[in-house]
């Protein structure tokens, strides 16, 4: 008897944003876990965990972005768009013009800027529906993708293959082979940039005044506006960061795959907005946690992990599995805030 | 009340986060006993990883089906099959994931011929031989796989070439009349590569008018399109090579939407299309319609070879390193019956079986 | 005066838009080839005289985008977002459509079950996919991009289980006959059934209360519910109208090839059905809506899809093209923008006056 009343006073204390984090975590290590217990094999290996890390550092990135606009209440679905187009300009500039790491570091970053002050100024200034404005943006970015190069290729710029290639050896993890050679776990660059980006963004928003309007114009804006927070410039700002974010995921995507191809990225903002979700983003904005973001991007692609490992077409199975998470998690944030309005009213 | 809800959560995280460290470094320490444990567990079922590049065509849904059936459990073999889409990126997660999941051979089918050198050499570091299927890869060193099945794409290209030659000299058109456009497969694919290379040599030693080489992706909206493209272009096509079925069937769409007519009689304005695979059960139709005037076969049945070389790979015996599967040319026109490339002679069959 | 009020009277009717649309593309298309206009009497594949020309391409393959704009505009009008599955639901209705005609067999010799039946199991399914969205947003209280967010990643996954990932052939003629021509009948077959559309929705906006209904769920939920309106109800009312409209889309894109590709069929026709909707001229935000801008709308983007083929842009490159399209519409429909635009009107006709 008492240990319910002390879980219920535990949700009740609880803030929305912790509890949905909980959730996330847990989920997520539970979900390990399983996965260790029954399936074995590769799961034991922390290099499992890392591939997973080393092949999704471009969707933490954009998740992050993502969540950010997601809790000033918008939503940006160019940035699947924009990391294709970023790979691409880079992989054309690197390999068929010669270009350098350094310009090519500025072509995506510049890529995202122009994005971000493009979208953004629309969305807050021009007040027009983030949904239709991104949605333009992706067609867009798609689109000037095929523009700029139509065929898949292969970057073979000696300096990008060696950064490409880079590994970031973890001390005090590896393997040892079925020949006996032991293999130290690594990481690529792009998963400590994903790390640092994600650790900058939460101390932002914990810790300063932007971070804490982003929360506040998401959600209530008649109160922000009282509290003199500047809502067109936040709404601003969260789009901005959220574009120049999928300009270094794009770049980020770019050193993993090593190619530039119109299809790269497909589908990816789906991802990130379902990772934001699964992570406790709400979608009604005001709401969310980085680190949950995080997070759900581990969730969402352990689950393909382990849908890939017990050997069910991937490519089928997959859609399947995270619709259903998306559709669970939906229905919980349905849920929580629903009882959060009832309890407001008693 | 937030601070200490906050100061809770930092502090699970944290402890999950080491606690996720723990587990993983304690597995390590386990791992060899546990790898052991399951070779004997598993006892005479071998793993294979195959990773196939996607599900694009007839052909390569033939392909899968016959290294599943291959490696079957009844047969002692257990096959992790994982579609990578079309996409490099994901063949490489594949076969990350295969090494980490300790299979015992790879067979990779790759989408692309370059980038392959750092992933084929953690297979290696790891101790999983590699056998490549359809098409090649490009790396330095060659030791990276252990063999390699396939089809010679260019002998195909040369075969079809030697048949539209013969054809032709037949029906009495002059090597100068011969207008063709070459809708390509996935530029950069070894399949493209190849056809592409035995048409255009055989276009500039016979002296004919190749017009266009414009690439369909191996897909029939692909070719639908370029298609109908190129009829704007030109208006003197006679005959349209395309890389693969799927383009052929769309192909001979647009120039019937472009109110031509296809079929092999070029002197009477039939535009002839000619095209590779044999696999699409459409395709193999229209060669009987006569709207297909040849196809030059492509074995997708690469499976039991596969099993065979793997087999060998077991006993510890060295494959030979390339391995090509035999391959035949189907028409319905009966004029031509053989087709000759490089003094050795191919018979063409008829369509009914 | 009373000229300026005409003109003003024009300039806020709903089809404006896609009017001035129309006519922009018509004379670009006069001016680079004007025989971008010409029909002709062709015979098809199958010997059936059929017409032929790029204007007779706008009709037949602008119909999919005709009936789903129907749907889509009550769902934007009802819930003031719009669904982004569709696309993903027509592969999952075509793919059940060809489960019941060829019976689970890849290569059947004759169909399993009539037409009529197969067509009758799509809309059963395209209006349970309605359900579901609309559930998730009329009654979980979900954004409608998100709550169809689900199906749009599950869907061709879903159509591809349906069949087993097998891509059946349907071995009737008859069946192709709803995306191609009757023997006897030039006119593609695609338009009969978009009239037969226009007209029972005609009849149902008409004789029912449904157009009123909606437009008061979308401009205000709580006053329409104390007018005596559940907008639960009208909300997954919507979307399943939504869902039977993917029904017949699916017929029509099943019976164009007799058969069905998973990831490729109706792909991004979401995305050109929203834009159908925007640029009739109706707020994407809900409320008052005009079936028949939409329509027009639908047609329109399918003119410029077509125009665009003629002047060789690539299928993949399309997209660009829409989004500037796309950007310019919502920019000048952007409140603040017309807002600017007017008074910048204002100004400009008092120092027209005085230069008189």
């Amino acid at each position: 008897m008492k240990k319910t009343s002390e879980k219920s006073s535990i949700f009740t204390k609880l803030n929305d944003t912790s509890l949905l984090l909980i959730i996330t975590i847990v989920i997520f290590f539970a979900m390990y876990i399983g996965a260790i217990i029954f399936q074995g094999g590769g799961f034991t290996k922390p290099q499992m965990l890392f591939n997973i890390l080393n092949a999704n550092a471009a969707l933490i990135i954009t998740s992050v972005g993502l969540s950010i606009v997601m809790i000033t209440g918008g939503i940006d679905i160019s940035v699947g768009g924009v990391v294709a187009l970023v790979s691409m300009c880079c992989a054309v500039y690197l390999d068929k013009m010669g270009g350098s790491i350094i310009g090519s570091i500025f072509i995506a970053l510049g890529i995202g800027l122009l994005y971000g002050l493009v979208q953004g100024f629309l969305v807050a200034y021009l007040d027009i529906q983030p949904f239709i404005v991104s949605l333009a943006g992706m067609f867009f970015a798609r689109g000037m993708t095929t523009i700029v190069n139509t065929a898949p290729f292969n970057v073979e710029n000696a300096e990008f293959v060696a950064l490409k290639d880079t590994r970031i050896i973890v001390p005090g993890m590896g393997s040892y082979t079925r020949k006996g050679i032991y293999v130290p776990a690594y990481v690529e660059i792009g998963v400590i940039v994903a790390l640092v980006i994600v650790l900058l963004l939460f101390v932002v928003l914990r810790w300063t005044k932007l971070g804490r309007s982003f929360y506040a114009v998401g959600g209530n804006k008649q109160s922000a506006l009282m509290l003199g927070i500047n809502v067109k410039r936040t709404k601003f700002l969260s789009h901005l960061i959220c574009s120049v974010l999928a300009g270094i995921a794009g770049y980020v995507y770019f050193l993993h795959v090593g190619s530039g191809s119109a299809s790269h990225a497909m589908g990816m903002e789906m991802n990130a907005i379902a990772s934001s979700i699964i992570g406790g983003t709400m979608l009604t904005g005001g709401v969310g946690n980085l680190i949950g973001t995080l997070f759900g991007v581990l969730s969402l692609c352990t689950i393909q992990t382990i849908v890939a490992s017990a050997g069910l077409d991937d490519a089928w199975w997959t859609g399947i599995t995270i619709a259903a998470m998306l559709c669970i998690f939906l229905i919980i944030q349905s849920v929580v805030m629903v009882q959060k309005q009832k309890a407001l009213k008693g | 009340m937030k601070t200490v809800a906050n100061l809770a959560m930092v502090l699970l995280l944290s402890v999950a986060l080491i606690a996720g460290c723990g587990s993983s470094s304690a597995q390590k320490d386990s791992g060899d006993s546990g790898s052991s444990l399951e070779s004997k567990e598993a006892g005479k079922l071998i793993t294979v990883g195959f990773s196939q590049l996607g599900a694009e065509s007839d052909w390569r849904s033939a392909n899968t089906i016959s290294m599943q059936s291959a490696f079957v459990p009844e047969e002692g073999y257990n096959l992790i099959y994982k579609n990578g889409q079309q996409k490099q990126v994901n063949q490489i997660t594949a076969i990350r994931t295969f090494i980490q999941q300790e299979v015992d051979y790879i067979v990779l089918a790759p989408v692309t011929e370059s980038g392959w050198d750092s992933v084929l050499g953690e297979a290696r570091d790891a101790g999983i031989p590699v056998i490549l299927v359809d098409r090649r890869v490009d790396v330095a060193d060659k030791t990276l796989y252990s063999c390699w099945v396939g089809s010679d794409f260019e002998l195909e290209g040369r075969k079809m070439a030697a048949w539209i030659d013969s054809y032709t000299k037949r029906i009495g058109l002059d090597a100068s009349e011969l207008h063709i456009v070459n809708i390509q497969g996935t530029i950069g694919s070894t399949a493209q590569i190849g056809r592409t290379r035995g048409l255009a040599n055989a276009a500039r030693e016979n002296g004919w008018d190749l017009m266009a080489e414009v690439s369909g992706d191996f897909t029939e909206t692909k070719g639908r399109e370029v298609m109908a493209g190129l009829l704007k272009r030109f208006d003197n096509i006679n005959i349209v090579y395309c890389e693969n079925d799927n383009e052929a069937i769309g192909a001979i769409d647009a120039i019937e939407a472009a109110g031509k007519k296809v079929g092999s009689n070029i002197r009477k304005g039939e535009i002839m299309v000619v095209s590779f695979d044999g696999v699409n059960k459409e395709a193999l139709d229209y060669a009987k319609e006569g709207k297909i005037s040849c196809i030059a076969e492509c074995n997708p049945l690469h499976g039991p070879r596969v099993r065979a070389l793997v087999d060998m790979l077991v006993e510890g015996e060295t494959p030979d390193k390339f391995n090509y599967v035999d391959e035949r040319l189907f028409s319905s026109i009966p004029d031509v019956t053989e087709v000759k490339v490089d003094g050795v002679s191919y018979p063409v069959q008829g369509i009914d079986e | 005066m009373k000229n300026q009020n005409t003109l003003k009277k024009i300039v806020s009717n709903q089809l404006f838009i896609p009017a001035i649309a129309l006519i922009v593309l018509t004379l670009i298309n006069l001016v680079n080839d004007p025989g971008f206009f010409r029909i002709t009497l062709v015979t098809n594949n199958a010997g059936n005289p059929m017409l032929s020309g790029s204007l007779i391409t706008i009709l037949d393959f602008g119909s999919e985008l005709g009936i789903l704009a129907i749907g889509m505009t009550l769902v934007t009008a009802a819930s003031g977002g719009q669904d982004i599955s569709v696309g993903a639901t027509i592969a999952i209705a075509g793919s059940a459509m060809l489960r019941v005609l060829c019976g689970g067999v890849a290569r059947p010799e004759t169909i399993a079950a009539p037409i009529f039946v197969a067509f009758l199991v799509a809309c059963l399914v395209g209006m349970a996919c309605g359900l579901f969205n609309g559930t998730l947003v009329a009654v979980f209280k979900i954004q409608p991009m998100i709550a169809t967010l689900i199906l749009f990643t599950a869907g061709r996954s879903i159509a591809a289980w349906i069949n087993h990932n097998e891509l059946p052939i349907v071995p009737d003629p008859k069946f192709s006959y709803f995306g191609g021509v009757i023997p006897g009948i030039p006119i593609p077959t695609t338009v009969f059934i978009v009239i037969g559309c226009i007209i029972v929705i005609a009849l149902i906006l008409k004789f029912t209360n449904l157009g009123l209904y909606t437009q008061a769920v979308g401009i205000n939920e709580k006053s329409a519910r104390l007018n005596g309106i559940n907008p639960t109800a009208i909300k997954i009312l919507s979307f399943v109208i939504l869902g039977l409209c993917v029904a017949v889309a699916a017929l029509i894109k099943v019976s164009r090839l007799s058969t069905i590709n998973y990831s490729v069929i109706a792909k991004d026709i979401e995305m050109d059905a929203i834009l159908a909707v925007a640029l009739g001229g109706n707020a994407l935000s809900g409320g008052k809506f005009n079936m028949w801008a939409s329509i027009l709308g639908a047609y329109v983007i399918q003119y410029l899809t077509t125009t665009l083929y003629k002047f060789d842009v690539q299928s993949d490159a399309l997209a660009a093209y829409k989004a500037v399209v796309v950007i310019i519409l919502v920019v000048f429909s952007a409140p603040t923008v017309r807002e600017g635009c007017s008074k910048f009107f204002k100004r400009l006709a008092p120092a027209g006056k005085e230069a008189a």
